[in-house]
C-alpha cells in the first residue's frame, strides 16, 4: 500500500489541473475494469458492469495548490490559493510547478504579528533575479502543489496531498480486490472538490446512481490542545453522518453501519459542522441521489504533513468492499 | 378543519433536518385527505398531487418545508452529559436551559444546562454562549447513555402548543409548520373545486439544511410556476421595521430578484380583487428561502413567495397569528386554482386571445 500512496500523492494534481493524476491513476486500474473514460470536466470514471443497484463510489484526485498571480520586477511570484490553503502551513514550505520547477515560500519581513499574515504579505522565491527569467519558468495562472515525501512511520502514513490521494488508493485496491460484482460499481475520480465539490455533481448527473458514497479524509479531535471531535486516529473507518453539506441518507448510513456491525468492521462516527466532501453536490444532483460517505480520519488535514493511520485505511478498505457487494 | 388543531398536530410531529424519515407518513396521511394521489420520494419530501381538469392548464408546484431545526450528537462527556452540534441555524442562547428530547434507541430526556449567574465571571456575562460550550445533560449512567445514545443521534427541543387569546398561537415548529398546514389547509379548499392547473403540493425536507428538498422536488417535478411558502420575521418592540411584518394584517409576498416579476403582480393583483390582504416583504438578494434554490433549477423555474409572519425564529417559543395561515391558504389555493396563470407578457398575449 505505501508504495501505491507514495506514487499517487506525489504526483502533480491541484485541482482544475488533473491530466497528471489522472494518467497515473488510469494506468494503474487499466483492464480492470469493464469501462473507463474520461468525461468532460475531467473525472475519470471506471464501471465495473453489473445487473444490481447502481453504486457510484467518489474520491478526488485534486489536490490543493498555488497559483501564481504576479511577477514582480525583481523575480518574485505573489500567489493566490487553490482550495482551502493556509498561510501558516504554507510559510517555509516549498512548493513545485507542473514543469517541476521548485519555488520556497516565503513572507515579508515588515510583518510583525502572525494573525497579519496573509497570501498578500507572502511570495514564492524560485531564485531567479527578474521578472524576464522568471517568466521563462513561471506565468502568472501556473499552479504549484506542496512539495514534501510520503514516509510510513508506526503504522501510519504521513504525506503531503493524503487529501485525497488516500481515497484513491482505497478506490484502486477495491477495484484489484474485485472480481465479479452483481451491482454495478461505478468508481470515480473526481476533480476540482477541493474548490466547491465541482467534479463530482457532474459525475453523478450523468451515471445517475441509485446509492453513492464519498471515500475522502476527515478531521480527527485526537491532538493536544484541538477542538472537541469524536474521531481518532486508529479507531476505524469513519461513517459520516453530517457534514458541513450533507447530512448522510439513511439508506447509505444505516446500510454502512450495519455491514460494519455484521463483520466485525471497527468504525466510528463521524459528526462534522464545517466543510464538506463530493457528497455534498452528489446528494443534490438529478433530483436526488441517496449519499454518504466513508472517511479516513486524516490529522493536520491541508499541510504538507498530513497524517493517516494504515490500519484505518484497510477498515475503509474492508467496509466499502462490503457494501458494494451487499445485494440488500 | 380547523387550524389551531391542525397545526398542533403539525407542530408535535418530531422532523429533525436530515432526520423526516419517520415523520413523512403522517403528513402523507393528511395530504391524502384531500389529494387525487400521494407519494413519499427517496428523500422523504411528501408530494400530493391535484389533477387538473385541462390540457391547458400549468403545472403549479407548492412547497413548503417540514423540517424542524435540532441538534445532533457529537459526542459524550462524564457523569450523563452529551455534546452537540447543530442541525440548521439554532440560536444558541435561546438553547440555554430548554428541556430536549435526544432520539436515540429510545426517546432519552435531556435539559441543557447553563452556568447560573452566580458562577459566571464578569468576562462570561458579557459573551454569547457558543453551541461548542453547551451540553445535554440525560442524567444516564454512562453506559446506559452509549448503549441508548449513539453519535449522530438527533436532538429536538421540547415545547408545548400554546393557543392564545388574540388569536396567536406559540411554541416550537411553527417555522415553518403553520407553511405546512397552510398547504393543507389550501388542498382542502381545492378538493371541491375544478381547476385547470396540475398542482402539486410539497412538504418537502431538509431546507434547514440547504434547501435539499426543495432543490431535489422542483428537478423532479418540473413545475412551470413554484409558490413558496415559508415564514418570514414578524413584528415586535425594536426590530427593523422593515424586515418584520405586522402579524394579523396580510400575509407578506417576496418582492426581488429571487421571484418571477410578472407572477408576483398577478399574485398581487388576485389577492386584490378577491379581498385578500397582503404585504411587500423586500428581499434584495438571497431570500434565505426555497425560492432562491428553485429559481435555478432546470432551465429555471418562475417562483412567486408568500409569507407567514413568525416571531422569534428558531427558538423554542415561535409565535405566530392563526389568520395569517389561513389568509396564506386562501390566497395560494386561489392562485392555484386560477384559470390562466400567465409566464410571461408574451405568454399573456397568447392566453388572451384563446
Amino acid at each position: 500500500m505505501i508504495e501505491l500512496v507514495r506514487e499517487l500523492a506525489g504526483t502533480y494534481g491541484p485541482s482544475g489541473r488533473e491530466d497528471e493524476i489522472r494518467g497515473v491513476i488510469r494506468k494503474k486500474i487499466s483492464g480492470k475494469v469493464d469501462e473507463l473514460y474520461t468525461d468532460t470536466l475531467g473525472n475519470l470514471i471506471a464501471v465495473k458492469k453489473g445487473n444490481g443497484k447502481r453504486i457510484m463510489l467518489a474520491a478526488h484526485m485534486d489536490e490543493i495548490g498555488v497559483v501564481a498571480t504576479y511577477i514582480e520586477e525583481n523575480g518574485f511570484i505573489r500567489f493566490s490559493n487553490i482550495g482551502g490553503v493556509s498561510p501558516v502551513f504554507s510559510l517555509g514550505q516549498r512548493v513545485r510547478f507542473a514543469n517541476g520547477v521548485c519555488g520556497c515560500v516565503c513572507y515579508e519581513e515588515k510583518l510583525k504579528e502572525p494573525k497579519d499574515l496573509n497570501f498578500s504579505k507572502m511570495f514564492i522565491d524560485i531564485g531567479t533575479n527578474s521578472r524576464e527569467r522568471t517568466m521563462e519558468y513561471v506565468s502568472p495562472g501556473d499552479i504549484a502543489v506542496f512539495e514534501a515525501g510520503t514516509i510510513e512511520q508506526n503504522g501510519r502514513y504521513i504525506s503531503k496531498a493524503l487529501d485525497d490521494r488516500i481515497g484513491c488508493a482505497v478506490l484502486i485496491e477495491l477495484i484489484g480486490q474485485l472480481n465479479e460484482v452483481k451491482n454495478e460499481i461505478a468508481f470515480v475520480f473526481t476533480v476540482q472538490e477541493e474548490v466547491g465539490l465541482r467534479g463530482a455533481g457532474t459525475a453523478a448527473y450523468a451515471i445517475k446512481p441509485d446509492l453513492a458514497v464519498a471515500v475522502d479524509v476527515t478531521n480527527t479531535g485526537d491532538t493536544p490542545g484541538c477542538n472537541p471531535l469524536s474521531i481518532e486516529l486508529g479507531k476505524g473507518a469513519a461513517v459520516m453522518i453530517k457534514d458541513g453539506r450533507t447530512i448522510s441518507h439513511p439508506l447509505v448510513k444505516n446500510k454502512l453501519i450495519d455491514l460494519a456491525k455484521r463483520f466485525d468492521i471497527q468504525y466510528q462516527l463521524e459528526v462534522i459542522e464545517k466543510g464538506g466532501n463530493d457528497a455534498g453536490s452528489i446528494h443534490t444532483t438529478a433530483g436526488g441521489i441517496p449519499s454518504g460517505g466513508v472517511s479516513i480520519p486524516c490529522r493536520y488535514m491541508h499541510s504538507p504533513c498530513e497524517m493517516v493511520d494504515a490500519g484505518d485505511v484497510k477498515n475503509v478498505v474492508k467496509l466499502l468492499k462490503a457494501f458494494i457487494q451487499s445485494e440488500d | 378543519m380547523r387550524t389551531d388543531t391542525l397545526l398542533e398536530q403539525l407542530c408535535k410531529i418530531n422532523a429533525i433536518a436530515g432526520f423526516e424519515a419517520s415523520a413523512s407518513n403522517e403528513i402523507k396521511e393528511i395530504f391524502g385527505r384531500y389529494c387525487d394521489k400521494v407519494w413519499v420520494d427517496t428523500f422523504y419530501n411528501v408530494i400530493g398531487y391535484k389533477k387538473g381538469s385541462s390540457k391547458n392548464g400549468k403545472k403549479i408546484m407548492i412547497t413548503a418545508h417540514y423540517d424542524q431545526i435540532g441538534l445532533i450528537v457529537t459526542g459524550y462527556e462524564k457523569n450523563g452529559f452529551l455534546r452537540v452540534s447543530n442541525l440548521g441555524g439554532v440560536d444558541t442562547k435561546a438553547l440555554l436551559a430548554r428541556e430536549v428530547t435526544v432520539h436515540g434507541k429510545k426517546d432519552v430526556f435531556g435539559v441543557i444546562g447553563a452556568k447560573p449567574p452566580h458562577l459566571l465571571s464578569g468576562d462570561e456575562m458579557k459573551k454569547n454562549v457558543k453551541l461548542t460550550d453547551l451540553f445535554i445533560d440525560t442524567g444516564l449512567p454512562d453506559e446506559e447513555l452509549k448503549e441508548t445514545v449513539a453519535v449522530g443521534d438527533p436532538v429536538s427541543i421540547n415545547s408545548q402548543f400554546v393557543r392564545m387569546v388574540n388569536g396567536c398561537a406559540a411554541g416550537r415548529n411553527l417555522d415553518n409548520r403553520c407553511g405546512v398546514a397552510a398547504c393543507v389547509l389550501a388542498l382542502e379548499k381545492l378538493k371541491n373545486i375544478e381547476h385547470e392547473n396540475d398542482v402539486y403540493v410539497i412538504a418537502t425536507v431538509q431546507e434547514e439544511a440547504g434547501l435539499i428538498g426543495a432543490i431535489s422536488s422542483s428537478y423532479n417535478i418540473e413545475p412551470d410556476i413554484a409558490v413558496v411558502i415559508d415564514v418570514c420575521h414578524g413584528d415586535m418592540p425594536e426590530a427593523d421595521k422593515a424586515s418584520t411584518f405586522t402579524l394579523g394584517k396580510g400575509v407578506p409576498v417576496g418582492v426581488g430578484p429571487a421571484f418571477n416579476k410578472n407572477v408576483t403582480q398577478q399574485l398581487l393583483k388576485l389577492a386584490d380583487q378577491e379581498g385578500i390582504p397582503t404585504q411587500l416583504c423586500v428581499e434584495a438578494g438571497d431570500p434565505g428561502t426555497e425560492a432562491w434554490a428553485i429559481q435555478v433549477s432546470g432551465m429555471g423555474i418562475a417562483v412567486v413567495e408568500v409569507c407567514i409572519p413568525l416571531r422569534y425564529m428558531h427558538t423554542g417559543a415561535e409565535l405566530v397569528n392563526l389568520e395569517d395561515v389561513d389568509t396564506a391558504a386562501a390566497l395560494v389555493s386561489k392562485f392555484a386554482a386560477g384559470r390562466t396563470v400567465r409566464l410571461s407578457k408574451e405568454d399573456a398575449d397568447d392566453t388572451d386571445t384563446d
